[in-house]
């Protein structure tokens, strides 16, 4: 019980660090810069492609209930808002997470056992200022672009099946989007995107940073990493899901 | 890389087959991920549930149909590519650096001395492994997942369970589980081919392993879900 407790709280307290260290030094920009480039830049082609697909699957799925209904004129506008509201945030957390999160636990587990780290705490510089402000505002950063990245190509994935398969004009499919996804789930998919980047940049952090125990060790914090992200963004996405769904009924009313 | 799959598809038939291994594989991907992965499942589960009301509130104007719909969705969608990512993430991974970490410190080459094919000694049980315990964690998946829209259905928005059974009856049919099986077992057979084609391939030192590691992971996330789209579009056609 103490060692889950630890395992909850610890990366907490780190967070709270680099909250303080963010507000109270000076950050160079060039560094974070350099951070969001590297991230966006080494997701992108992922982020794109899974992006494509998620919106082709949403499509067929949505297109074999809508027929039933005779409802085909909705589907894009459906298959929009549920990827803006709940696939997309999830999509590009765990895509990131996959990937980014790995390569920077690994990356800050290296520089530890190497000792790397301990050197520049040496040479009188702060490490949580050198390494893990700028990796963390990349990562958060980033993340939104990327949304907006996976969330075009699953419009355009979804708008080609529909055309190609189900029937649907590009035109018809686009046409419903404005009408269907509201500002709401805008906010919803923006503000979830934004928990899971932060939950994200924390924990691969705190893993790479807290790394011990040499080449070995390095791998573990790299699964750990993963394992942890997943069971967090999940555990966060349902938070938000229902909070955001009681603010709307409390902010639009019932049968919005 | 088509090499590499023949290579298996053949090294498949050879003796003697490693038993042991296998049923050591079958335990760390099975009986260890569970837990994690019925855990995250219901997560979704509720998060779908709630999703699905507020579209077909704004839609069709009630939410009658919900229950089935998302039942649907857990069925056909979601149960089995939220298991496969996570399997990815803990399974793939850790495939990858463990085998990355034997070509690098020569143990495969070892291997090939003694006159045992390494495919045969890594990937195979590993292969069945994964393929066998991916048809039985989405299955377990699925009924977790239904079980919780079931329970969040009658707490949050009200419909009994009787009228979630119904209106599941109307939206999925029992072919759907088989669907879903088969699913898992191409997930399955995809996390550890890839990640020990990336382990072999790996480079030398610590820095090769985590990028082993981390290729291994994004490749099989896109390949999952690829063939997801693959295969629920080839379904869409027995409805």
């Amino acid at each position: 019980m103490m060692k889950l407790l630890s395992e909850v709280g610890a990366p907490l307290i780190f967070l709270s660090e680099i909250l303080k260290t963010l507000f109270k030094k000076k950050i160079s920009v060039k560094l974070v810069l350099e951070q969001i480039w590297s991230v966006a830049w080494n997701s992108l082609p992922t982020t794109a492609m899974a992006g494509f697909f998620v919106g082709a699957i949403m499509s067929v799925q949505f297109a074999l209930q809508m027929k039933e209904f005779g409802a085909l004129g909705y589907l894009g506008g459906l298959a929009t808002s549920g990827t803006f509201r709940e696939i997309g945030p999830l999509l590009i957390a765990f895509m990131l997470s996959g990937k980014v999160g790995a390569f920077t636990s690994a990356e800050l587990g290296t520089m530890r056992v190497t000792e790397q780290i301990d050197a520049i705490r040496c040479l009188g510089a702060d490490p949580l200022q050198e390494l893990i402000v700028p990796r963390f505002l990349g990562i958060i950063i980033s993340s939104f672009f990327l949304l907006g990245l996976g969330l075009l190509m699953s419009v355009l994935g979804g708008a080609f099946l529909a055309s190609l398969f189900v029937g649907v004009h590009v035109e018809e499919y686009l046409r419903h989007i404005p009408r269907i996804v509201q500002p709401a789930s805008i906010v919803l998919g923006l503000i979830k995107c934004g928990s899971f980047a932060l939950i994200l940049a924390t924990i691969c952090t705190y893993k790479g940073f807290f790394a011990t125990g040499g080449a070995k060790g390095v791998g573990r914090a790299v699964v750990q990493t993963a394992v942890s992200t997943m069971i967090c963004i999940v555990v966060a996405d349902w938070f938000t899901s229902f909070v955001g769904d009681v603010l709307v009924r409390l902010v639009i009313g019932e049968g919005a | 890389m088509t090499r590499y799959l023949t290579q298996i598809f053949s090294a498949l038939f050879e003796r003697p087959f490693r038993i042991r291994e296998f049923a050591q594989q079958l335990y760390f991907v099975g009986n260890q991920s569970l837990p994690i992965i019925l855990f995250c499942v219901t997560f979704a589960a509720v998060v779908t549930i709630l999703e699905s009301s507020f579209h077909m509130k704004m839609v069709i104007q009630n939410d009658s149909l919900v229950p089935g719909f998302a039942a649907m969705l857990i069925l056909r969608e979601l149960g089995a590519v939220v298991t496969a990512l996570l399997l990815t993430s803990r399974v793939g991974a850790g495939y990858a650096s463990e085998v990355g970490t034997m070509q690098i410190t020569e143990q495969v080459d070892a291997l090939r001395m003694l006159g045992i094919n390494p495919l045969q000694f890594i990937v195979v049980p590993r292969l069945l492994a994964c393929i066998v315990a991916g048809v039985i964690l989405i299955v377990f998946a699925n009924l977790t997942c239904l079980f919780a829209a079931m329970l969040v259905s009658e707490s949050y928005l009200g419909f009994p369970t009787s009228l979630f059974l119904s209106s599941m009856r109307r939206f999925v049919q029992f072919q759907d589980f088989y669907f879903a099986m088969v699913k898992g077992a191409c997930f399955g057979a995809i996390i550890p081919m890839v990640s020990c084609y990336y382990g072999f391939k790996c480079e030398q030192g610590a820095e090769g392993v985590g990028r082993a590691t981390t290729k291994a992971v994004v490749a099989s996330s896109i390949l999952i879900i690829g063939t997801d789209f693959i295969l629920s579009y080839l379904f869409s056609f027995f409805y």
